[in-house]
C-alpha cells in the first residue's frame, strides 16, 4: 500500500552536489546488491571450493524461503496498518501467536489427529484455516476499535503505548492459556517428512505446505488491495485520510478493515506456524513480531511487496547463519546486520517509498 | 521523520523488553511455638516451564519441616516461598532472583535460603546471600563453577562468587563434573562415536556442555562441535542439518527446557532419524516428555540425580510414600527428594549450632561440619566447597510422554577422569 509521493520545490544543483548525488545513487543500487548477495555468494563459493556442490546452500535458501513465506505473511500485518494510520501495531505478534492457538484448540474440536485420512484431514484444516483467520481477524479489528481509535487524534505516542499495551496482554492471555512451557502439537502433516529430493535438496511436507497456503493467500490480497473497492479506498486512505473523507470514503470503516485484513493473514499464520513448527507457546508472538516488524522495515514499512521480500530475505539470513556461524547464538546479530545495511544504503528500505509523513 | 519515527518505536520495544524483566511474587507458610523465631526462604521458579518441578521442590522442603515439628534445633521456623521467574521471561529472571536474595539478605530473621533452581540464577543470588553472610543451599544446582574451579572457561569462578572470601553456599545435588560423566559412560555404552553438543550459553548449560565433551573426550568419542544456540530461533532445522552434515551419529544439548528445548530435539531428532539425543536434568521434565514426538523419544536419554526409589534407603522410600500421601498420591517430579534434603540439611545445622540456631554465621559453619549425614539420599557429607559427597546418578528415558526410569549408576571418576572420593567420607 504505497503511500503518496511529494514533491518539495526544486533548486538547480551545483556540480558538487550532482557528483554526491550520483554516488548516492551508485552506492543505493549497487552496495545494496553487494550487501545482499554477499553472505550466499562467499557460503557457495566456499561449498563448490570444498564439497564442489552448492546442495547445501540450495537447502539453506529453500529452508529460508519456507520459513521467510510465514515471516512475511505476518510482516504484511505491520505493513498494511503502518501503510494507512502510520502505527506499528505492536500487538500483531500476539495476535499471530493466538492464531496458533486457536488452530491447535480447533485440532482437538473436529478431532484432527496424526492418524486422520489425507481429506478428513484436507478438509478439517480447511475449516481451522477459515475459523483461525476470522478469530484474529476479529481480534485484530476489535484492538482497533477499542485501543486505536480513540486515539486516532491523539498524538503518535499515545497509540503506539497502547499497542505495546495490548502486546502485553495478549501474551498474558496466552500464558493464561497454555501456561509458560511450549506446547507439542499433534504433527497433522509431518512436517519434516521428505516427500521429493531435488538436486541433494530434501523437500518436506512442511516447506511445502508453508508455500502451497501462502502463496494464494498474497496473491488474494495484492488482487484485493489492487482491485476491490474496498482495496482502493485503502489506498486513497493511505495516501491522504482528508482527501479520502471528502470523495466520500469512511475512513474508519476503511482503517477497520485492513486491521480485519492483517488479522485474518496473522491467524493463517498461526495455523501454518502450528503445522510447520509442531510446537507452540506464549512467546512465540514476540519472537515472530521481532523478526516480522524487521521484515516489514526492511521491505520498506507501508510496501506490500516489500514485507514479503523482507520477509524471505530475513528468513534465508537466518537459515543461512544458523547453519553456518555458530550454532545459531549469531543468528540474530547476523539479521540485524543485513538491516543496519540495508538501511544504510537505503533509508527507506528496499522497496519503500516515501509517505505522506515523510513528505 | 519516518527513520527517526522507527528508530523511537525500536526504543520503545527494547523498554517494553526491561519492564517485563521485573516482578516476583511470594507466598508464606509458618509455623507455631513460642522460643526464638528464624525464617528460611525458597526462591525457585514458580512459572515457565520448570514449574512443576519447583512446586514439588517446595513441597519437599514443606514436608521436610513439617516432619522436624518446624522447628530448627531450639527454634522455630517460618517457611517462605520467593519466585525467582517472571511471567513474560517464561522462566528463572535475574532481577527477580536478585530481588528475592536481597529481600532474604536484608531479613535479620533469616538463616537459611535455599535457591536458586537454576545455576544461572544462582551466580546471581550468591554474592548477594554471601555478603550477608547468610547460608544458600542448592537444591538443583549442578554447575560446577559455582563451588569448584572449571578452568580458563570459569574466569575467575568459583571466587568471583564469593565477595567476602568465605564460602555461603552449599548443594545436595551432585554437580556436573558428575553429570558429564555419567553422561559420556551412558554414551559409551551405547556405542556412540562422534558426538554434536550445542548449549543454551548459560552458566549451568554452557558447564554441563564443557564437562559433558571433557568426559566424552576420555572415553575416546570424537566431539564435533559444541555451540551455543538462539533460545528465541523459532526452530533449529538448518542447525540440524548442520548436525546431520558432521557425521554425528549422537546429539547432547546441555541447558534447560524453558530454552526452546524441546523444538530443539524436535528438529535435531528428525534430522538423525537414527541418532541418539542425550540430555541432561535440565530437560529431564515433564513439560519436555510430554510434547516429544514418539520416533524422537525413543532415542532421547537423560540423566539427573535423581535415583530409582528402590535404591535409596529406607529413608528415601519413606520420602516417597510420605509424599505420595501428603500430595493426593502424587508421584514427585524428579528434584522434589533433593528439596526435602536442603530442608532437612539447614534444620540438622540449626540444630547443631544448639542454642545459635538462630545465628546465621554459626548455622552456616555447620553446614560445612556435616560428616556422615543419613539422609533420604543415603549418607553423605558436605566437602569444603560445599558440594556433597554422593555421586549416584540416575538414568531415565521418555515412554509414553513421561519420563521413565531406566537404571541407577554410581560414577566412578569425574568429568576430568579423577577418581571420586567414597561415599560418605
Amino acid at each position: 500500500m504505497e503511500a503518496a509521493s511529494a514533491t518539495a520545490p526544486t533548486v538547480a544543483p551545483s556540480g558538487g552536489e550532482k557528483a554526491a548525488a550520483a554516488l548516492r545513487n551508485f552506492l543505493s543500487g549497487y552496495g545494496l546488491i553487494v550487501v545482499l548477495v554477499a553472505l550466499p555468494v562467499a557460503f557457495g563459493i566456499s561449498d563448490l571450493t570444498q564439497g564442489h556442490s552448492l546442495a547445501r546452500l540450495a537447502g539453506n535458501l529453500k529452508d529460508g524461503i519456507s520459513n521467510g513465506a510465514i515471516w512475511a505473511l505476518i510482516a504484511l500485518g505491520y505493513t498494511l496498518v503502518y501503510g494507512i494510520i502510520e502505527l506499528i501495531n505492536f500487538a500483531h505478534g500476539d495476535v499471530f501467536m493466538l492464531g496458533s492457538f486457536t488452530a491447535a484448540g480447533f485440532y482437538g474440536t473436529l478431532g484432527l489427529t496424526a492418524g486422520t485420512g489425507t481429506a478428513g484431514l484436507a478438509g478439517g484444516l480447511l475449516v481451522v484455516l477459515v475459523l483461525s483467520m476470522l478469530v484474529c481477524g476479529g481480534l485484530n479489528t476489535m484492538i482497533e476499535r477499542v485501543a486505536y481509535r480513540p486515539l486516532r487524534g491523539a498524538p503518535k505516542l499515545a497509540p503506539l503505548i497502547t499497542a505495546v499495551g495490548f502486546s502485553f496482554i495478549l501474551q498474558n492471555v496466552g500464558l493464561l492459556w497454555h501456561g509458560g512451557a511450549q506446547l507439542g502439537v499433534p504433527d497433522l502433516i509431518n512436517s519434516q517428512k521428505q516427500l521429493v529430493d531435488v538436486a541433494g535438496v530434501s523437500i518436506t511436507h512442511g516447506d511445502v505446505l508453508a508455500i502451497v497456503l501462502t502463496v494464494p493467500l498474497l496473491i488474494a490480497l495484492g488482487a484485493f488491495v489492487s482491485r476491490s473497492r474496498l482495496g482502493k479506498a485503502m489506498r486513497a486512505t493511505a495516501q491522504d485520510p482528508e482527501a479520502a473523507r471528502l470523495m466520500g470514503i469512511n475512513v474508519d470503516t476503511t482503517i477497520s478493515a485492513t486491521f480485519m485484513l492483517g488479522g485474518l493473514l496473522a491467524g493463517a499464520a498461526g495455523l501454518i506456524y502450528a503445522l510447520y513448527q509442531t510446537t507452540i507457546w506464549f512467546f512465540q508472538g514476540f519472537t515472530a513480531g521481532l523478526i516480522a516488524f524487521t521484515a516489514a522495515v526492511m521491505g520498506g514499512i507501508g510496501n506490500l511487496q516489500g514485507a514479503v521480500l523482507g520477509g524471505l530475505i530475513i528468513g534465508c539470513v537466518q537459515q543461512i547463519a544458523d547453519n553456518r556461524i555458530g550454532g545459531g547464538a549469531w543468528t540474530p546479530a547476523v539479521v540485524f546486520f543485513y538491516l543496519i545495511m540495508i538501511m544504510v544504503f537505503r533509508p527507506q528500505g528496499l522497496l519503500g517509498e516515501q509517505t505522506r509523513e515523510a513528505g | 521523520m519516518r527513520v527517526r519515527w522507527l528508530a523511537f518505536s525500536s526504543f520503545v520495544i527494547a523498554l517494553a523488553l526491561g519492564v517485563s524483566a521485573c516482578g516476583s511474587s511470594s507466598s508464606s507458610s509458618s509455623g507455631g511455638g513460642g522460643g526464638k523465631k528464624v525464617t528460611i526462604y525458597s526462591s525457585l521458579p514458580l512459572q515457565g516451564a520448570t514449574r512443576p518441578n519447583s512446586v514439588d521442590v517446595n513441597k519437599g522442603e514443606a514436608l521436610a519441616l513439617k516432619q522436624a515439628g518446624n522447628k530448627g534445633g531450639s527454634c522455630t521456623v517460618t517457611f517462605k516461598k520467593l519466585d525467582d521467574s517472571t511471567a513474560q521471561a517464561g522462566q528463572w529472571d535475574a532481577g527477580a532472583t536478585s530481588t528475592n536474595a536481597r529481600k532474604a539478605a536484608q531479613d535479620k530473621s533469616a538463616v537459611a535460603y535455599l535457591g536458586e533452581f537454576n545455576s544461572g540464577a544462582s551466580a546471581i543470588s550468591i554474592p548477594i546471600t554471601n555478603d550477608a553472610g547468610l547460608q544458600q543451599i542448592s537444591p538443583a544446582n549442578t554447575a560446577l563453577e559455582l563451588t569448584k574451579n572449571p578452568g580458563p572457561a570459569g574466569k575467575g569462578a568459583p571466587g568471583k562468587y564469593y565477595p567476602t572470601g568465605k564460602r555461603t553456599y552449599a548443594r545436595t545435588v551432585p554437580a556436573d563434573h558428575i553429570q558429564g560423566a555419567a553422561l559420556a559412560d551412558w554414551m559409551k555404552e551405547l556405542g556412540v562415536k562422534k558426538l554434536f553438543i550445542t548449549n543454551d550459553k548459560q552458566v549451568y548449560g554452557s558447564g554441563v556442555a564443557k564437562t559433558t565433551s571433557d568426559a566424552a573426550k576420555l572415553r575416546g568419542i570424537q566431539v564435533l562441535g559444541n555451540e551455543g544456540i538462539d533460545p528465541k530461533a523459532p526452530n533449529y532445522r538448518s542447525l540440524a542439518q548442520k548436525i546431520k552434515s558432521s557425521g554425528a551419529d549422537a546429539f547432547f544439548f546441555g541447558g534447560i527446557v524453558d530454552n526452546n528445548a524441546v523444538q530443539l530435539y524436535k528438529d535435531v531428532g528428525k534430522a538423525l532419524p537414527n541418532g541418539k539425543l542425550f540430555g541432561d536434568d535440565g530437560v529431564a521434565i515433564s513439560t519436555f516428555a510430554k510434547p516429544l514426538p514418539k520416533d524422537v523419544a525413543a532415542r532421547t536419554y537423560l540423566t539427573v540425580a535423581t535415583i530409582d526409589p528402590k535404591d535409596y534407603p529406607p529413608e528415601g522410600q519413606k520420602f516417597f510414600k510420605d509424599f505420595a500421601s501428603s500430595y493426593s498420591g502424587k508421584q514427585p517430579e524428579p528434584y522434589a527428594i533433593y528439596g526435602y534434603e536442603a530442608m532437612s540439611l539447614a534444620l540438622d545445622a540449626m540444630k547443631r549450632a544448639g542454642g545459635k540456631c538462630n545465628d546465621k554465621a554459626a548455622v552456616s559453619a555447620q553446614v560445612y561440619k556435616t560428616k556422615g549425614k543419613k539422609s533420604v539420599l543415603g549418607t553423605y557429607s558436605i566437602d569444603k566447597d560445599g558440594d556433597t559427597t554422593i555421586n549416584d546418578f540416575g538414568r531415565y528415558l521418555v515412554k509414553g510422554g513421561a519420563l521413565k526410569f531406566q537404571k541407577s549408576v554410581k560414577v566412578a571418576k569425574d568429568s576430568n577422569g579423577k577418581p571420586l572420593g567414597a561415599v560418605g567420607g
